[in-house]
């Protein structure tokens, strides 16, 4: 009898201790009496080190607020789900094509009140840095490490090719010409050099009518995916894989691996040519030191050359979801970030450029990436865009993505596809606006 | 249906070998690959043996990239799996054995229309409760924590009731109405007749509980937000998302590391396990 | 005699009190609030909103749905007869008097042992195109090796392919199924001179044909929710939605896109389809299955 017991107390001991174990919130006790709020971020690596100075720096700077930060991956999936749980960390670091979809769904918590204290307007900012934050006549976040995009491209294998390393191709058609020239085949007929893929890195699909002066709606009600622009845009990607074979193509991709890699194919030589972001030169610096490169605008369609140094611009962000315990504490942090000091040391420690109007001597002295000035040219110039502020965004975007597979596929014509996706998302936008206005008038 | 003929049992056997090649294969290229040096896991054309073994794949696979932030707790995920896996073991034996012996040997008025109800639940899809579930455990103040995942285990599941309670059925009642006489009450006829004679049953809904939290993807991928708190199969999916196209070998390893405890117990357990599958389907 | 019965009736209602507050709490309330969801306008950050019966309106327009629906059965229509084949045929080998039996039975059943995360990632690196073993393998027998996971027209197989490597569970059940089969059915079929596929046909498939039914069954829900392994192989159904099945919408809908009242309907639907492919199996299965003793 009293073996048993000791038998069924072990039992209730046991899950008693697993219970407790379990149920530990893992965060470090406040015994210091600070508050500590929690920030989840994207960054590894040398980005997140970046990163981690900041907060240290925060940190220090004070005494009543302690940032506890966590990477985590696929952190804007992690952080809307969170929030919907009613658990969301005080802090997080998503990115700016998120703000529309995640505002519309009180995810988001509006700064302005915040803002407005803090003395921070647009003035402080490169304007389209400031834009992307907004939404509906809210900010709802402010810019952490933003990002415009250029081509850059492999002085090296321009050499080899017999073009000028130092000249890259300033309208589309000099970049179908020295894709021409750039591309390789084995003696089986296998690609085994590109010059140039719009499939890869594959990140902005959704973004090429753009370029041709095209846009994804028109500001108000109405999808606008299937407009001339857009069409001879993708008529443009789907020239890409007719020349050079989908299936050949698929296969030369399906070689490729994770992007910040030594075996990513700029970064081993495979292509030559790629429409990427500012922080490209780090990941060269990184996995391919000593390759000779070169950063430029986007080249421009040989008719318009009014779309000359048009460029997406987009941002890491820094926002409080809806939820969060310690939103005072939270914004403290961010506005630390968005100082001068904050930005620059932020951004020279990922190498970007900073999204504020004021920048030191020393931090465009100091960078270590030769085109900074290119990039940060581009975002003032003006023509930029970014991601269509619609409440249907995250599926919108998916919707693109599926559509510019099947072009490149050559499953279907680019006119059939965008339509396809004007009407389905038409659907949507209209059932998010209509729901909208209902529940405005039952309020 | 015996194969007599020679040649009949010679196509057998040839069909055997030929198959269990096919079916060892991709384990066998799993563990293969996860002991070879980076370099080989591109060769081509691809090397069956590691040409110099590299067990320290498995220590960098579950400590990798320490550099800051970029890390897999792959520990922290195994702790946070086994412990998971001990608690809803445990609550699924304790609680279906009870509601099972009330349903088997129990008379009480609406337990027949009780059972059939629990019958019909079997048939509803997980997407049905998935949403309520995150909504109901939204107001619970679970979402981010392990509770979702181990709680209602304890509250028993229709599979496991129907299980047990077919197993209790076929002990003899003359046994427990013995136990009756002599003036045990419900409790102790349950603890100490009926637990002792079903062990084989309730070795099975351990096996399977067991399996099913080990495996269990969708339910870590909903509830679980804070990335320390993973399960090993969320751990891996993040890992594979965030690594995946480069370090083959130390994926592979990773996934070994998941595989091999459930073969482990697999060949400890094998008798139980196959009746229990095998039961699974005369029974249902 | 009637203090007994009460006392049986406490006690009853006293073991069985886990799984009444359970059958509440985790399956009858969230049923019941699922449909209510569902004709509502819900995103958890805002109270539902009942909006009639628009969710499964657009449901029927929408093409996204339609696909992911019409990929889901095409997979389940070859997974599961494959898988159900594949099944019998090993168990069939495996029943048929040969020495190591338990060795191959063990063979053919480890590989549905193995977690459904580790069997995608392990799948990733086999149909990998570039240095992936099975691409090795086609092109040294000279056979064109396809993009498995990159070309629309190949994902679905190249699932439906691997699915195949975990019917042990099937497997093991047909086993049970054969060894139950008495054994002189089959001696008065040698006296008749039958063949081996005349006693297939005659005695085995129907003696085992409940089997086939509940595996069946079991295959086609199991089907129809497939969700973990393409998430992670062909996320959001790459390429080009090939591979984008009905569970990856509906988890999109409710948990990226927080359209929680969509993502019920879509799942009364899944459950609607399921139910009436199981009754329309239980429905032939009355014309073929053969049930012992009646």
């Amino acid at each position: 009898m009293l073996s048993r017991l000791v038998k069924a107390l072990a039992l209730v001991t046991l899950v008693a201790l697993l219970y407790v174990g379990f149920t530990r919130e893992s965060r470090p006790a406040t015994t210091d009496g600070r508050v500590h709020i929690t920030y989840w971020e994207k960054w590894t690596g040398f980005e997140g080190e970046a990163m981690h100075a900041v907060v240290d720096e925060f940190n220090r700077s004070q005494d009543r607020v302690y940032v506890e930060v966590l990477a985590i991956s696929q952190v804007n999936q992690k952080t809307l789900l969170a929030a919907a749980g009613g658990v969301p960390p005080d802090v997080a670091g998503l990115w700016a094509d998120n703000i529309s979809a995640y505002a519309d769904k009180q995810a988001l918590l509006p700064l302005d009140d915040y803002l407005r204290q803090a003395g921070l307007t647009r003035d402080h900012y490169i304007p389209c840095y400031w834009d992307i934050c907004e939404y509906e006549g809210h900010m709802y976040a402010l810019p952490s490490a933003p990002h415009s995009l250029a081509i850059h491209w492999n002085k090296a294998m321009f050499r080899e090719a017999g073009l000028d390393p130092e000249r890259p191709p300033r309208t589309l058609e000099e970049l179908g010409h020295y894709t021409e020239l750039l591309t390789r085949r084995d003696e089986s007929g296998r690609l085994v050099q590109m010059g140039f893929m719009p499939s890869y890195p594959g990140w902005w699909n959704w973004a090429w009518g753009y370029y041709f002066g095209g846009t994804l709606w028109d500001g108000r009600d109405t999808i606008t995916a299937d407009s001339p622009e857009n069409i001879r845009a993708y008529e443009w990607v789907q020239s890409y894989s007719k020349k050079y074979g989908a299936t050949d193509l698929q296969l030369f991709q399906s070689g490729f691996a994770n992007w910040s890699s030594p075996q990513d194919p700029f970064l081993s030589g495979r292509v030559a040519m790629v429409l990427q972001g500012v922080w490209l030169g780090n990941y060269i610096d990184k996995y391919s030191p000593g390759m000779e490169w070169g950063a430029a605008p986007w080249p421009y369609p040989a008719d318009h050359p009014e779309f000359a140094d048009v460029t997406s611009v987009a941002s890491d962000i820094l926002c409080i979801p809806a939820g969060a315990k310690h939103p005072d504490e939270a914004f403290e942090f961010i506005a630390f970030v968005n100082s001068q000091k904050g930005m620059e040391l932020l951004n020279l420690g990922q190498r970007k450029h900073s999204p504020l109007a004021e920048v030191s001597d020393e931090f465009i002295a100091a960078h270590p990436n030769p085109y900074i000035q290119v990039f940060i040219d581009v975002a003032k110039q003006g023509r930029t865009f970014s991601n269509p502020k619609l409440p249907i965004w995250s599926e919108y975007g998916n919707e693109m993505n599926a559509a510019f597979d099947s072009i490149w596929l050559q499953q279907t014509t680019p006119e059939e596809a965008l339509s396809s996706v004007t009407a389905r998302m038409q659907g949507r936008l209209d059932r998010a606006l209509l729901e909208r206005s209902r529940r405005e008038g039952s309020l | 249906m015996k194969a007599r003929h020679p040649l009949s049992r010679a196509i057998v056997y040839i069909l055997l070998l030929g198959g269990s090649f096919l079916f060892l294969f991709p384990l066998f290229w799993m563990i293969s690959t996860s002991l070879k040096p980076v370099e080989e896991t591109m060769a081509l054309p691809p090397r069956w043996i590691p040409s110099s073994w590299q067990p320290d794949n498995y220590w960098k696979a579950v400590t990798h990239g320490s550099e800051i932030l970029g890390y897999t707790p792959f520990l922290e995920y195994g702790k946070n799996t086994v412990l998971l896996c001990v608690l809803v073991v445990v609550g699924a034996l304790i609680s279906n054995s009870l509601i099972a012996y009330g349903f088997a040997r129990l008379r009480w008025p609406g337990r027949d229309v009780l059972f059939g109800v629990t019958l019909a639940t079997m048939m509803i899809p997980f997407p049905i409760l998935m949403v309520p579930m995150f909504s109901l455990f939204r107001h619970l103040g679970w979402i981010g924590t392990f509770r979702p995942l181990w709680i209602p285990a304890w509250f028993g599941s229709a599979f496991n009731i129907f299980l047990l309670r077919q197993f209790f059925l076929t002990i003899p009642r003359e046994l427990s109405d013995a136990a009756v006489v002599d003036g045990c009450s419900e409790f102790q006829v349950f603890r100490h007749i009926i637990v002792p004679l079903s062990k084989p049953a309730l070795a099975v809904v351990a096996l399977f509980q067991f399996l099913f939290t080990w495996n269990d993807f969708l339910g870590p991928l909903i509830y679980l937000t804070d990335q320390r708190m993973f399960t090993l199969s969320l751990g891996l999916q993040f890992y594979q998302s965030q690594h995946g196209g480069t370090e083959w070998h130390l994926l592979m390893a990773a996934a070994t590391i998941i595989v091999l405890p459930v073969i482990i117990l697999f060949f400890f357990t094998q008798r139980t396990f196959i009746q229990g599958v095998a039961v699974t389907g005369i029974k249902g | 005699m009637k203090g007994l019965s009460r006392r049986e009736m406490w006690a009853g209602l006293a073991f069985v009190s886990p799984w009444i507050v359970g059958l509440g709490v985790f399956l009858l309330y969230p049923i019941l609030a699922s449909l209510y969801y569902s004709f509502c306008d819900y995103s958890v950050f805002r109270e539902a909103r009942p909006i009639g019966a628009a969710n499964y309106v657009d449901l029927a327009s929408d093409k996204l749905f339609w696909k992911s629906l019409l990929n889901t059965l095409y997979f389940a229509a070859l997974s599961v007869p494959l898988g159900l084949i594949l099944a019998l045929a090993l168990a069939l080998l495996l029943n048929s008097g040969v020495r190591g039996l338990t060795i191959y039975r063990t063979i053919f059943f480890l590989p549905a042992l193995v977690p459904m995360v580790a069997l995608a990632v392990l799948w990733l690196w086999i149909f990998n195109g570039e240095y992936g073993v099975l691409n090795s393998a086609l092109s040294s027998l000279g056979v064109p090796a396809p993009g498995w996971l990159t070309d629309p027209a190949w994902s679905k197989p190249a699932l439906v392919l691997l699915s195949m490597w975990g019917v042990g569970y099937a497997m093991v059940i047909f086993l049970a199924g054969l060894q139950d089969v008495p054994v002189h059915l089959y001696e008065a079929a040698d006296l008749d001179g039958a063949s081996w596929l005349h006693k297939i046909r005659h005695v085995t498939l129907p003696m085992v044909s409940p089997v086939i039914l509940f595996n069946g069954i079991m295959g086609i829900i199991g089907s129809l929710q497939y969700f973990a392994i393409p998430y992670i192989m062909t996320p959001n159904g790459q390429p080009a939605r090939s591979a984008y099945f009905y569970a990856m919408y509906l988890y999109d809908n409710a948990f990226l896109y927080l359209k929680m009242g969509y993502a019920s309907a879509m799942a009364w639907i899944l459950f609607l389809i399921i139910l009436c492919l199981t009754l329309l199996s239980l429905r032939l299965a009355s014309r073929y299955v053969h049930y012992e003793g009646g």
